[in-house]
């Protein structure tokens, strides 16, 4: 046991933590938006952390090599820059599809942009920008 | 709720009877015969550090010209079956930027992955099948994010036919050195790769084959989902 296999496990650790934390997110969360945003946030931090930690364990251990790190911060760079993509994606179709925000919200300024937008291109029907 | 209950009742009745054939046989004892001798004679026999893809292209490479053929002629069917004159694709909205400049970054990379998995097929787990399905992937993404992309048609089914005949064609020089079809020529008689065995350069025809069957599938897959994704429009 020494420094870097403890630092990974700490790491680890930490990482499941965030996990955890994301899936109670799902849980607790009232409306499609907020579960989005505690989960996809908190699950990339978790596996940003348990893959660097297993990466920078495995150096501690005899058998490890830098071959398991330099993969696993490969896997987690895809990985950062991945997931809010897809959660950006997720949340945009439910917004368009019709999913209510939760009734507590108290400002949706993106409706008033495209009511704003559509009220610009009923006025000006000549131009083609009403379609987002 | 009958035929809900009737369902229910024959699955468990089939479940219990598959569990009584399966209780005869002992888990996790020793019982190899055949996969014994995969396992014992597979790096001197193919060069491959990967027994599975050893098996899958050397040992048993008809039943994977079958694969081959089967997602041929799926991509065939499918494009018999949606066959209309004039199709285009009717995406009515564009992915927001930020997913649109996503799939522009990722795609390269999503493509480099792909081919490397079927490049190492014979080191690493994988091979054709999930690299091609990776690099169709690619596509797929450039599909949901662009409302008027298409693939390339004429150099992809150009692609998938001849990279089909290659594979048929590294079979038949097999035949006509070895004797028999799908004969690995290049490590049994060339002995390409004998003394670099667990390295790129060796594996005898498997990375060969494997970029073949990445190609195809790749190429295929594509296929597929530009037929599914187009729609007939009228005049």
């Amino acid at each position: 046991m020494n420094a870097l296999a403890a630092i990974g496990e700490a790491l680890v650790l930490i990482g499941t933590f965030f996990y955890f934390l994301s899936a109670l997110g799902l849980i607790r969360m009232p409306d499609v938006y907020n579960r989005m945003q505690t989960s996809t946030k908190s699950a990339t931090l978790g596996s940003l952390g348990v893959m660097v930690g297993v990466g920078i364990w495995a150096l501690g251990t005899d058998f490890g090599s830098a071959a398991w790190l330099v993969k696993t911060i490969a896997i987690a760079t895809f990985l950062l820059l991945t997931n809010p993509i897809s959660a950006h994606a997720l949340i945009r179709a439910a917004y368009k599809s019709g999913i209510p925000l939760w009734e507590g919200s108290v400002v949706d300024k993106y409706r008033e942009h495209l009511e704003a937008k559509e009220k610009v291109a009923e006025e000006a029907p000549a131009e083609e920008g009403g379609e987002e | 709720m009958l035929k809900r209950a009737l369902a229910i009742i024959s699955l468990l009745i089939i479940g219990y009877w598959l569990a009584q054939g399966l209780a005869g046989v002992p888990f996790g004892e020793d019982k190899m015969l055949v996969g014994q001798y995969y396992l014992d004679h597979v790096k001197e026999q193919t060069g491959a550090v990967n027994a599975v893809t050893a098996i899958v292209v050397n040992y048993r490479g008809f039943d994977t010209l079958g694969e081959v053929t089967v997602l041929f002629i799926a991509s065939t069917g499918v494009g018999a079956l949606l066959w209309r004159k004039k199709r285009e694709r009717t995406a009515k909205t564009e992915g927001s930027i930020v997913l649109t400049t996503g799939t522009r970054l990722l795609v390269p990379f999503v493509m480099l992955f792909g081919v490397y998995i079927f490049i190492h097929g014979h080191l690493t787990p994988g091979g054709g099948f999930p690299g091609g399905a990776t690099i169709a992937t690619a596509f797929l993404l450039l599909y949901m994010a662009f409302i008027t992309y298409e693939i390339p048609h004429k150099a992809f089914e150009k692609t998938e036919g001849i990279v089909g005949m290659a594979y048929v064609l590294v079979g038949l020089i097999g035949l006509a050195i070895g004797g028999y079809f799908l004969y690995d020529w290049i490590w049994q008689d060339w002995k390409f790769g004998a003394d670099n065995i667990g390295r790129l350069f060796s594996g005898g025809f498997i990375p060969i084959i494997y970029t073949i069957i990445g190609l195809k599938v790749g190429t295929e897959l594509s296929g597929i989902i530009d037929n599914m994704l187009k729609e007939e429009v009228s005049e």
